[in-house]
């Protein structure tokens, strides 16, 4: 397993955000987690990501513990300079791209690996430039994101994330801040990921594409996972009256 | 007394208004971060000291905490004052702007999208290589205009420097008009502050310019 997380809990400000949410993801694995907003999907991700802190409950990564709950039963982190290992465990992508804009593209893949890996200018360019050809944007390298369009910056974004050599991907929306000729080329990128066997996990709201490219389905409702499986089993013969209402919604949009 | 030595004796008086100027902003401007940067502590009560000292700069007037500079350790402690005068005046111009640029610098800092420190900590920046290289270069473009507005607000107030008898280019204007009884003086200081503003947004332009490579 990649990652594994057991009985994560997490509230905000007292209202609880993610009951008991138990999930791995084993290598090569793509998981589409769905669900309506508010339902704790993107917490979910933040957690894994380590940009929130879980109340309790254990995160591990490559079988070794991050994070789980301790004496007291809060949960306790391993000290800051071991965490910075796991980080690299993980990419995310955001439904906002996040690209540093006062940095070309290049150096927006570029500047990570060598400030924190202590890669050398060769290696991380040869990477980035590797990495821009397969998104399809290597004659962008040397502009700035303002000057790309909203799928162009999501690819650039991907493209950064990758460049730190994740074990695993995780997406929050990816395409939910773009116009819907933009989702397309985003998708496709992903879709590639996937034939390539990276590790993924794609918070969306695309049914079509959840179905045709993730081995398995999650749906999330009131920070619990209500069902999972087989796209086909939970898109087209979902076990849950709560998904299937869910499902329903998207079938006449 | 000529034109040409008036220009003259008041051009050693435009030497040491540069000068003010100068150390001024060597001073206040990396001042202003720190203090901005404790503005954020998370400590709280370096923080409540941190709000006091900026309140308390913006809240009296520049050219009385001169005075307190200059004559406070005299008044409150009996020292003697002799060859204090310009340490003081710098002291009371770096103290004052450095609270000003301060308050500038926070604006900056947290006008910076959260999404911005989220993909840094993610892609797993310390966080000091996060705000020196994300954070740091994007405030600086965000508030230029508001720094120059501060720095020709600077070139101006350096004429607050008369009331410690301090001999810049007000003073000794205010005084050779006196001795003179000439207007010229006035005229002269005017156009030398007017020329000088000149050259500051001059400069701040041609670095926002060159800032202006990205958005």
């Amino acid at each position: 397993m990649i990652i594994e997380m057991t009985h994560i809990r997490k509230s905000f400000e007292g209202l609880e955000v993610l009951k008991d949410i138990s999930f791995a993801v084993d290598s090569g694995e793509v998981v589409s987690v769905i669900g309506p907003s508010g339902s704790g999907k993107s917490t979910l991700l933040r957690c894994a990501t380590f940009l929130e802190t879980i109340d309790g409950g254990e995160i591990r990564y490559m079988g070794q513990t991050a994070a789980h709950t301790g004496e007291g039963g809060r949960a306790q982190y391993v000290p800051h300079h071991e965490l910075s290992r796991f980080r690299a465990y993980c990419g995310l992508v955001f439904q906002q791209f996040h690209l540093f804009p006062h940095y070309s593209v290049l150096k927006n893949l570029t500047d990570a690996p060598m400030q924190v890996q202590k890669k050398s200018r060769e290696e991380a360019e040869e990477t980035a430039m590797a990495l821009l050809k397969k998104m399809g944007i290597e004659d962008k390298a040397k502009a700035y994101p303002y000057q790309l369009s909203g799928g162009q910056q999501q690819r650039v974004a991907i493209a950064r994330a990758l460049a730190m050599k994740p074990e695993i991907l995780f997406f929050d929306e990816p395409t939910s801040a773009l116009d819907p000729e933009l989702t397309g080329e985003v998708l496709k990128a992903i879709r590639q990921l996937a034939e390539e066997k990276m590790t993924m996990v794609v918070v969306t709201h695309e049914m079509p594409f959840a179905r045709a490219v993730s081995g398995r389905v999650i749906f999330m409702d009131g920070g619990v996972i209500v069902e999972q499986g087989d796209p086909k089993e939970v898109f087209d013969d979902p076990k849950e009256e709560r998904t299937r209402q869910f499902l329903r919604v998207f079938e006449h949009a | 007394m000529t034109f040409s030595t008036m220009i003259s004796t008041m051009g050693a008086g435009m030497l040491r208004t540069v000068g003010i100027f100068v150390l001024t902003l060597i001073g206040s401007l990396p001042l202003g971060m720190v203090v901005a940067l404790l503005r954020k502590s998370r400590i709280g009560p370096v923080r409540g000291v941190i709000r006091v000292y900026i309140s308390v700069m913006r809240g009296t007037p520049l050219m009385l905490q001169l005075l307190v500079w200059y004559f406070g350790p005299f008044y409150l402690f009996g020292w003697s004052i002799r060859g204090w005068r310009f340490p003081a005046l710098i002291v009371g111009f770096v103290l004052n702007y450095a609270a000003y640029f301060a308050e500038i610098y926070r604006g900056g800092i947290e006008s910076i999208p959260k999404g911005q420190y989220e993909a840094a900590e993610v892609l797993g920046y310390t966080r000091a290589q996060t705000f020196l290289r994300i954070i740091l270069p994007q405030v600086v473009k965000r508030i230029m205009p508001s720094v120059t507005n501060e720095v020709i607000t600077l070139v101006k107030d350096t004429s607050l420097a008369f009331t410690l008898a301090y001999q810049e280019v007000f003073s000794l204007a205010k005084q050779i008009s006196a001795s003179q009884t000439s207007f010229m003086p006035f005229v002269i200081a005017g156009v030398f502050y007017f020329i000088a503003n000149y050259v500051v947004a001059f400069a701040m332009e041609r670095i926002e310019k060159a800032l202006d490579y990205y958005r």
